[in-house]
């Protein structure tokens, strides 16, 4: 009897034991429970299947002798049979093709994945929540929107508090200032305030050529500027009366269609600014379209809060 | 077939140098296609726009800034529409940058403006409270080099044909033209118009001097690459 027989025997024996001891001859045992029934069977399988083929091929490389047709060249005298292929590895590999095949022209594109789907789906699905969550906001939830935004998108150039940061951008705790006011009326304006072209004309008025002659002068410039300025009071009413109030009102409110409000802040007019961009003496700010309808309302909102507080 | 191309080494090589070739063509050729071509209103850079970008990569601003959006909701929000690969049909070399330490500046020209530009490289701090962003207050000073912006136009025209003198479509059905001058006297004249179209809305009034005199301070053409990116 060949060695190798008895060294198979030696082996399955010890591993056998060694799987008795740590499994079923252990404190826990077998337990009756079928999972570990089938996890010893399958260990002593395991411990079988192994020692077989370990006998099965080192008594091949023992007893074995090449056959088989070469190949009619030789590589520094090494030669090379003509064996085919195993037919189940020929077969699989056909399949492997034909699938390849399949995924390349159906599989894929029929199912393939598309990062801008997902992120179009992604946008949907957080708009609908957005406008379901945020539809019937009002008041203070709305003016606590507005402020959220204003941190992300406005704070940049329009400061933390607002303030403008030291002239960079409008100060938007008070509507106007008096050096804004004093720019439009000697230049006139066209920030599309009113949402459409409808330009407010230079301090010469309405269809004038003739720059020799204003209708108003430098000293009612200044004063009417402090009187905007100051949230319509103080000195220079009448001289608003005269030169202001046929478009922007009386009371500064302006007018649909005509003007824009110039007393006060409200959510059309920041709408309008944040839809279009404005340009003024300061310098210009771009258009913020990307905020949805809510947001700039939102923004709207606040902007007015803070001046309303004063 | 194996055994006789084993046997015949031209046609060996020769077959080796078709398979890789195939590997090739199969990476190589999509990039031709029509979604990697310019986009509609994608326009070339003119001559200050194009020495602005060589600012920005001297001062290696794409070590912390990125170019490039990708498709989350989080980034759309900030910093605008996602990035198409045609938009960067023009950018040699393209400034995807590969950390974000500052914003992404793929759209900056859509809400930032020249002065807010003009405040903030002067004293970032300021504008932005709290940030990193050192001030950047040479270029306020030192000269743009034209001439090189110029010497790269005239390569990319010739070897690349990058329109410039040529119609561009542009998203609303209309063209614009991207004009190159044909000398470089022309060149740094058409540069020199932009920089006082410019400098009309900076409060600088160094800059605004020195362009007055002919000078383009490097600050001015960063600002036209950066009102550029849309």
């Amino acid at each position: 009897m060949n060695k190798i027989y008895l060294w198979g025997f030696i082996v399955t024996a010890a591993m056998l034991g060694f799987t008795y001891m740590s499994v079923i001859g252990s404190k826990g045992g077998l337990n009756g429970d079928i999972v570990n029934i089938l996890t010893a069977a399958a260990a002593v399988a395991l411990v079988l299947i192994t020692v077989f083929t370990v006998i099965k091929y080192v008594r091949q490389m023992q007893v074995d002798t090449a056959s088989g047709e070469l190949a009619n060249e030789k590589w520094d005298d090494i030669g090379e049979y003509l064996n085919p292929i195993p037919t189940g590895w020929g077969i699989l590999f056909l399949l492997t093709m034909v699938w390849g095949m399949w995924y390349f022209l159906i599989g894929y594109p029929v199912n393939g994945y598309s990062q801008i789907g997902e992120y179009n789906e992604d946008v949907a699905a957080h708009n609908t929540k957005f406008e379901a969550k945020y539809k019937d906001i009002t008041g203070d939830r709305l003016i606590e929107m507005g402020e959220s935004v204003f941190l992300a998108e406005c704070k940049v150039c329009h400061g933390l508090t607002a303030d403008g940061i030291d002239g960079t951008a409008s100060d938007l705790n008070v509507r106007l200032e008096a050096n804004v006011v004093k720019y439009h009326i000697l230049h006139g304006s066209n920030s599309k305030l009113m949402g459409t072209e409808n330009p407010m004309p230079n301090r010469y008025g309405i269809m004038n050529a003739n720059t020799d002659y204003s209708p108003i002068s430098d000293a009612e410039i200044d004063v009417v500027s402090e009187y905007v300025a100051n949230g319509m009071t103080g000195e220079g009413a009448d001289v608003f009366a005269g030169a202001c109030a046929a478009c922007h009102g009386a009371d500064g409110k302006g007018q649909a269609y005509v003007a824009p409000n110039i007393a006060t802040f409200d959510i059309g007019l920041v709408v309008t600014i944040l839809n279009h961009g404005k340009r003024g003496v300061i310098g210009g700010m771009p258009a913020f379209d990307r905020l949805n309808t809510k947001q700039k309302e939102a923004v709207g909102a606040y902007i007015t809060s803070l001046s309303a507080k004063e | 077939m194996f055994h006789w191309l084993e046997k015949n080494p031209f046609f060996f090589a020769l077959a080796v140098f078709v398979t890789i070739a195939f590997a090739g063509l199969v990476e190589i050729v999509p990039n031709f296609a029509q979604q990697s071509r310019p986009l509609i209103g994608t326009t070339p850079y003119s001559t200050l726009e194009l020495a602005g970008r060589h600012v920005y990569i001297k001062n290696s601003c794409n070590a912390c800034h990125s170019q490039l959006i990708r498709p989350f909701k989080s980034e759309t929000d900030r910093y605008g529409d996602y990035s198409l690969s045609g938009e960067y049909a023009y950018d040699r070399p393209f400034l995807w940058g590969s950390k974000r330490t500052g914003p992404d500046l793929m759209r900056v020209g859509n809400y930032r403006t020249t002065d807010w530009h003009e405040n903030h490289m002067w004293d970032p701090e300021k504008v932005v409270p709290g940030t990193i962003m050192p001030a950047y207050r040479w270029m306020f000073v030192n000269n743009t080099d034209i001439d090189t912006a110029y010497a790269e136009m005239l390569t990319i025209e010739k070897f690349f044909g990058v329109p410039y003198n040529k119609p561009v479509p542009m998203k609303d059905g209309t063209t614009k033209i991207i004009k190159m001058g044909a000398t470089l006297n022309e060149a740094r004249m058409m540069a020199l118009e932009e920089a006082i179209t410019i400098s009309h809305d900076m409060k600088n009034q160094d800059v605004i001097d020195a362009v007055a005199l002919g000078r383009i301070p490097e600050i001015v053409a960063l600002i036209a690459y950066m009102n550029s990116l849309k």
